[in-house]
């Protein structure tokens, strides 16, 4: 038999019992639209969550550190490791790695009309400012090759003290400090400890003059006002090459504050990076570099990691909601078979004339084989139209709740489609009981006398 | 002499009935010729219907060879036997056995259906077969708006339609009246015999047997008797001719 023929036979035999068919197909619909509502939650709930995280922080990065860098016991035995230049260029060949950026973290003294700030300042590059995205509110990156200059975070203006008083005044009265950041230079002393020890005196006796400070202009705020919290407000970023060579300049061979010291008491030459952060291709493949990187002996931290764990609970809570959907659909399942079950009993002696004036008993199998997965797709379709309608209404009404959700349900296309499939597979499932049954039946119903 | 199409051998059906074994078939043997009109007729329960059931493979023999068109039917599968029916067989039931839901052409098409033939092609055939019937107009109505003597004859132009080497027919007459039923059944003859086909026809009905070739009588499980009717009817035949002649 042609397999349109097939299916044409199918279709009609369905439309003939219309009540029933209505009715079955009524089952599929809610079994259905109980699954895709429940598992686009479950997609609207995980998607709403990687949304806020990546608002933390880049996912796909890695923090390489040195070890130990906080506990100061793992120091001097061990072989020395410190991130510079090399190291850069060994991770930036490591497999997935799409950029590795270094960092030189620092802490200064910036200085505007009478207020003070305690500033934490990280010198990168300008491409690494980019990969991470920072939100520029005002100005630009820095200029590579320029001297150097501050973009502020938007919250490090909350930062400054009154030198006279010392009240942070944001923080006791609320009221920002009468300075701009951006618009006017500051004044920047990095030797931050001979800057508290001035005044006093030195182990040999002498008086400890003030530190130089140094003009210092702004190129950019970054975007948000002193309370919008992001991951860049509190810093002030810098070019790292001229930060570079402003230490150098500022401390004139002296030791820098944060870098390493030989053993003989004397710096190196090199100025080393605080942490160097690696860029991965794809959030799947943080964990594999991540065990790269450590096992070469480096401390890593990635946001990724602790998101992997909340994303398998997540999976479990999405997993038990399409569970409770597959409940209603697996009841519906039993109402195809019921059906078609019905309607081979009814249909004994038609089976029987078939199978007398010629038709294939594989045949049967499919007419009925058909028969359900119509069911199923008809079922489908429909279950996924509604579930498209009640995950705009469910939409609507969180939206207009301040739960700050925008989009809690979520049907991607693929689940669409994955929806329609698997209820013409559960179709098909449910129908191949009642098909074996038609396929076996005897031809000799045919003939017997009503 | 003409060619054997079907034969029949030491044929056995034995029905199991609680503890009871009732032998509805006791051991049975005959020859049909290609071409020929055969009538088994019986009272009720004397097995003519089983026989027909077991020629036509919707029933296995318990003992015995059946033998049609050269292939022993008893030693077939559902399956083969199925495919057997589409290249060989033509059935005609006494409840004509039309699907409801489709009109007059559609039932005739069915078992071309069956076949994989294209729709064009087998419409065009159905529609032969229906205006070979005297149906031509009822085309498109469905078994209920017809009366019993024009589903019968549906019913032969689906069996006939994909033009088998024999057709059974099962009491095609048992639902009409005597008028309806001697339209029908010569009908069928004329059909057959144009295009030279076997027809084994099963009835109750003495009278209606007797326009077959030969009547095979049977009666608990056994044939009683084989009348041929060729000879009779060409010696009336040449009466007939004498008598007009002679008018």
């Amino acid at each position: 038999m042609k397999i349109l023929d097939l299916l044409r036979m199918s279709a009609d035999s369905l439309l003939k019992r219309k009540v029933r068919t209505v009715l079955t197909v009524l089952g599929v619909v809610i079994g259905t639209t109980s699954i895709v509502v429940m598992i686009s939650l479950g997609i609207g709930m995980k998607n709403s969550m990687l949304e806020e995280m990546e608002s933390y922080g880049n996912l796909r990065a890695i923090e390489v550190s040195l070890p130990g860098r906080y506990s100061d016991e793992s120091g001097g035995e061990t072989e020395e490791k410190y991130l510079d230049d090399a190291l850069v260029q060994t991770l930036s060949q490591l497999e997935y790695v799409e950029s590795v950026s270094a960092i030189l973290q620092t802490s200064a003294i910036i200085r505007a009309g009478n207020y003070e700030c305690y500033a934490n300042i990280q010198g990168m590059s300008i491409e690494a400012m980019e990969t991470m995205g920072i939100p520029l509110g005002e100005g630009s990156y820095p200029t590579p090759g320029d001297e150097l200059k501050f973009l502020y975070g938007n919250c490090v203006i909350s930062d400054f003290y009154n030198a006279k008083t010392n009240v942070y005044e944001y923080w006791e009265t609320g009221t920002l400090p009468d300075i701009n950041l951006y618009a006017d230079p500051v004044y920047v002393i990095f030797d931050v400890d001979k800057y508290y020890a001035a005044g006093g005196t030195d182990e040999n006796g002498q008086a400890i003059l003030p530190p130089k400070k140094y003009m210092v202009d702004s190129c950019g705020m970054v975007e948000g006002g002193p309370d919008d919290w992001n991951n860049y407000c509190y810093y002030v970023y810098c070019d790292i090459e001229a930060l570079k060579l402003q230490l150098q300049r500022v401390f004139k061979g002296g030791v820098i504050p944060g870098q390493p010291i030989q053993k003989s008491g004397k710096p190196y030459k090199e100025i080393f990076y605080t942490t160097i952060y690696v860029n991965v291709d794809d959030m799947e493949h943080v964990t594999q570099v991540q065990n790269l990187i450590t096992d070469m002996g480096y401390e890593t931290y990635a946001e990724a990691e602790w998101i992997e764990s909340q994303m398998q609970e997540m999976n479990i809570i999405q997993a038990v909601l399409g569970g409770i959907g597959a409940v209603s659909l697996f009841v519906a399942a039993i109402g195809i078979t019921n059906t078609m079950m019905m309607s081979i009993y009814e249909r004994t002696k038609e089976i029987g004339i078939m199978k007398v004036i010629g038709c294939r008993i594989r045949d049967i199998q499919v007419l009925f084989l058909a028969e359900a997965g119509y069911i199923g797709l008809l079922g489908g379709a429909i279950g996924v139209g509604l579930s498209y309608a009640l995950s705009a209404l469910v939409n609507r009404i969180i939206s207009s709740s301040d739960i700050g959700i925008t989009k809690i349900s979520q049907i991607p296309i693929w689940l669409a489609g994955a929806s329609v499939l698997f209820a013409i597979l559960i179709g098909m499932l449910s129908g191949l009981l009642p098909s074996i049954r038609a396929m076996r039946l005897s031809p000799l119903a045919a003939i017997r006398s009503e | 002499m003409a060619k054997t199409v079907i034969q029949v051998k030491d044929l056995y059906k034995i029905y199991r009935i609680g503890e009871n074994r009732v032998k509805a078939l006791n051991g049975v043997d005959f020859e049909i010729e290609r071409g020929e009109f055969c009538c088994i007729v019986g009272t009720s329960g004397s097995g003519k219907s089983t026989l027909l059931n077991m020629l036509a493979g919707l029933e296995k023999p318990t003992r015995g060879e059946i033998v049609i068109a050269g292939e022993h039917m008893e030693q077939k599968n559902e399956g083969q036997l199925v495919l057997f029916r589409q290249a060989h067989v033509g059935f005609i039931f006494q409840s004509y056995n039309l699907m409801q839901n489709m009109t007059a052409i559609e039932n005739v098409a069915l078992p071309l259906t069956f076949q994989g033939v294209d729709r064009k092609k087998r419409e065009k055939r159905a529609i032969q077969m229906l205006k070979l019937v005297g149906l031509g107009k009822y085309a498109l109505h469905r078994p209920g708006q017809m009366s019993g003597g024009q589903q019968q004859r549906v019913g032969i132009a689906r069996a006939l339609v994909v033009n088998p080497e024999i057709v059974f027919a099962d009491e095609p007459t048992g639902n009409l009246d005597s008028n309806t039923s001697m339209e029908v059944l010569q009908l069928m003859k004329k059909i057959v015999r144009e295009k030279n086909q076997t027809m084994v026809m099963v009835t109750h009905d003495n009278y209606l047997a007797g326009f077959g070739d030969r009547i095979i009588h049977i009666r608990d499980g056994k044939i009683q008797q084989i009348e041929d009717n060729r000879l009779k009817q060409k010696m009336q035949e040449e009466q007939n001719i004498e008598d007009n002649q002679n008018l």
